[in-house]
C-alpha cells in the first residue's frame, strides 16, 4: 500500500497500518534527523517523537496540499530544524563539541548505509548548482539555518540568497527529472 | 506601492519557507499569505516536493530499537482527535526520554476526595506503601489544580499510565536525597520497567530564567538529559539504562543544556533503587 493510503488507515487508530507506514518512512525519515541533528542520541530522540506525531495526527494530512511523503518529510524536517535551532541557541560551543566528539565514526557508519543510488543523483545534481545555490540550499535544507542566517555566512543581500535557494530547487528538479 | 512591494515581498519567501528557512514570525505571515494565494501555494507544493527529493537522499535505516519504543508507544499513545476537537498538540516543546513537567489528573474538579482516595491506594497498593519519597510523589500527583484543555487532559493520562505502570511494577521502589538547605528529589523507580519518577521538593528558582535540569549519569558515558523540572511536577524518566549510577540536578541556561554546564546541586544515587548493576 502507498503512504497516503497508510496514511488515512492510520489516521482511523489502525495499528497495523502503522507498522507498515513505519517500515515506509523510518528510514528517510531517521536518515533526515540524522543528517540535519547529526548527534547520533538526539537524532533517534527526534525521530522518535516525529514517528510518533504520525500516529498522533496523521488525521491532518491533506492529499490535496502534497504527496503524503512531502507530508511525512516535511514533519520531520520542521522537527529536525527546531532541534538544532534550540540547541544553538543554547550553546553554540556545546554542539561544536558534540559534533567533534561524535565526528568521525558517525559520518564512517552514514558512508556504509546510505550509499543508496537516488543519494548519487542527488549529488551528481548538486554538483550541477553553481556554489551559490547550492550552499544556500543545503545551508538551509541540511544544517537548518534561516535564510537570514544563510545570508549572514556567505556575506549576500538577503534578496540573493532567496533568489539562490529558488534557482537550485528549480535546477534541482530539471536535473532529477522523473528519476526516482 | 507599499501593499504591491509587500505582496512581491512575500512570493519571494516561498523557496525559504520550502525549505524550512523563515524565522517563526515570518514563517506565520507567510502561512497567512499562502492561504490567499492559490499561486504561491501551487509553488510551495512544488518547492517542497524538490526538498523532499534532498530529505529521500539522505535515508538510513533506523535502529531496531527504535522500532520496538515506536510501536509500543503507539499502543498507549491516544490520537487527536479521538476524544472530541483538541488543540494543537506541543509535541516539540517536550523534551524526549521524559514528559516534561505536566500536570497531572486526579484533582479534576468533578472527583470527589474519596475517588481520589481510592485511585490513590489503587497506585500505591504493590509498592511498600509508605515511605517519605512515595509520599512527595504522590502528593505532587494529587495537589495539582489548574484549567486545562483536552489535549492536555490527554497528555497527563498518558503520563499518568506512565507513573501507575511504574508504581505497580513488582520492583518498584523509592528513594530521595536533599542538602542542608532543604533542596531535594525524590524517585520511584524501577529497573525492569526502565522507568523512574522523579520529583523535586524545594529547589530555589532560579533567576534569569535559568531551569533546573534532570540528568541521568552513567559511568564512563555523558550525562543524559531527563527534561526540565517545572515546580514540584513529576518528570516520568524512561528508557533508563540500567547500569545508570546517579539522578543530578544542575541550573542550566533558559530551554536547557546538551551537556550540564554547572555543578549539580543535588545528586542521588540509584543502587537502592537496583539500578547500578
Amino acid at each position: 500500500m502507498e503512504a497516503d493510503e497508510l496514511l488515512v488507515l492510520v489516521a482511523g487508530g489502525d495499528q497495523k497500518a502503522f507498522e507498515e507506514l513505519y517500515g515506509l518512512v523510518s528510514g528517510p525519515v531517521f536518515g533526515l534527523v540524522r543528517r540535519v541533528v547529526r548527534d547520533p542520541a538526539q537524532s533517534e530522540e527526534v525521530a522518535q517523537e516525529v514517528l510518533l506525531e504520525l500516529w498522533r495526527s496523521a488525521g491532518r494530512y491533506d492529499p490535496a496540499r502534497g504527496s503524503a511523503l512531502a507530508w511525512v518529510l516535511t514533519l520531520a524536517h520542521r522537527r529536525a530544524v527546531d532541534r538544532v535551532r534550540s540547541a544553538r541557541a543554547a550553546g553554540e560551543r556545546e554542539l561544536r563539541m558534540a559534533r567533534r566528539a561524535n565526528g568521525p565514526a558517525f559520518d564512517h557508519v552514514a558512508e556504509e548505509v546510505e550509499a543508496g543510488l537516488e543519494r548519487e543523483w542527488v549529488r551528481r545534481c548538486l554538483d550541477r548548482l553553481t556554489a551559490l545555490q547550492r550552499q544556500s540550499v543545503t545551508l538551509a535544507y541540511y544544517d537548518g539555518y534561516t535564510y537570514r542566517e544563510v545570508a549572514e555566512r556567505l556575506s549576500l543581500p538577503l534578496g540573493t540568497v532567496k533568489t539562490r535557494m529558488r534557482d537550485g530547487l528549480t535546477r534541482l528538479r530539471e536535473c532529477l527529472g522523473g528519476a526516482v | 506601492m507599499t501593499v504591491l512591494f509587500r505582496r512581491r515581498e512575500l512570493h519571494s519567501l516561498a523557496a525559504p519557507y520550502a525549505l524550512d528557512a523563515l524565522e517563526p514570525p515570518e514563517q506565520q505571515r507567510f502561512e497567512k499569505h499562502l492561504r490567499r494565494c492559490d499561486r504561491c501555494a501551487a509553488e510551495v507544493r512544488a518547492l517542497r516536493e524538490d526538498a523532499v527529493r534532498l530529505a529521500w537522499s539522505t535515508a538510513a535505516p533506523a535502529p531496531a530499537a527504535l522500532r520496538d519504543r515506536v510501536l509500543m508507544a503507539v499502543r498507549t499513545t491516544p490520537q487527536e482527535g479521538t476524544a472530541g476537537p483538541t488543540p494543537r498538540p506541543h509535541a516539540a516543546q517536550q523534551l524526549p526520554g521524559a514528559y516534561a513537567a505536566q500536570r497531572l489528573p486526579g484533582a479534576r474538579a468533578a472527583q470527589s476526595p474519596r475517588a481520589r482516595a481510592s485511585r490513590l491506594q489503587g497506585l500505591l497498593s504493590p509498592l511498600a506503601a509508605t515511605t517519605a519519597a512515595a509520599a512527595l510523589v504522590v502528593a505532587a500527583l494529587f495537589g495539582v489544580q489548574a484549567s486545562r484543555t483536552q489535549d492536555q487532559l490527554d497528555q497527563e493520562r498518558a503520563q499518568a499510565r506512565e507513573i501507575a505502570h511504574v508504581l505497580g511494577a513488582p520492583d518498584a521502589r523509592a528513594t530521595s536525597e536533599g542538602e542542608a538547605g532543604g533542596q531535594g528529589i525524590s524517585v520511584v523507580a524501577s529497573a525492569s520497567q526502565h522507568t523512574a519518577v522523579v520529583t523535586a521538593a524545594g529547589l530555589r528558582r532560579p533567576t534569569n530564567g535559568r531551569v533546573h535540569q534532570l540528568w541521568l549519569m552513567r559511568p564512563e558515558v555523558k550525562p543524559r538529559s531527563l527534561g526540565l523540572f517545572d515546580g514540584d511536577t513529576p518528570l516520568v524518566a524512561t528508557d533508563l539504562n540500567t547500569d545508570a549510577t546517579s539522578l543530578a540536578v544542575t541550573v542550566e541556561p533558559q530551554g536547557g543544556s546538551l551537556q550540564p554546564t554547572t555543578a549539580p546541586i543535588v545528586q542521588l544515587a540509584l543502587k537502592t533503587v537496583g539500578f547500578g548493576e
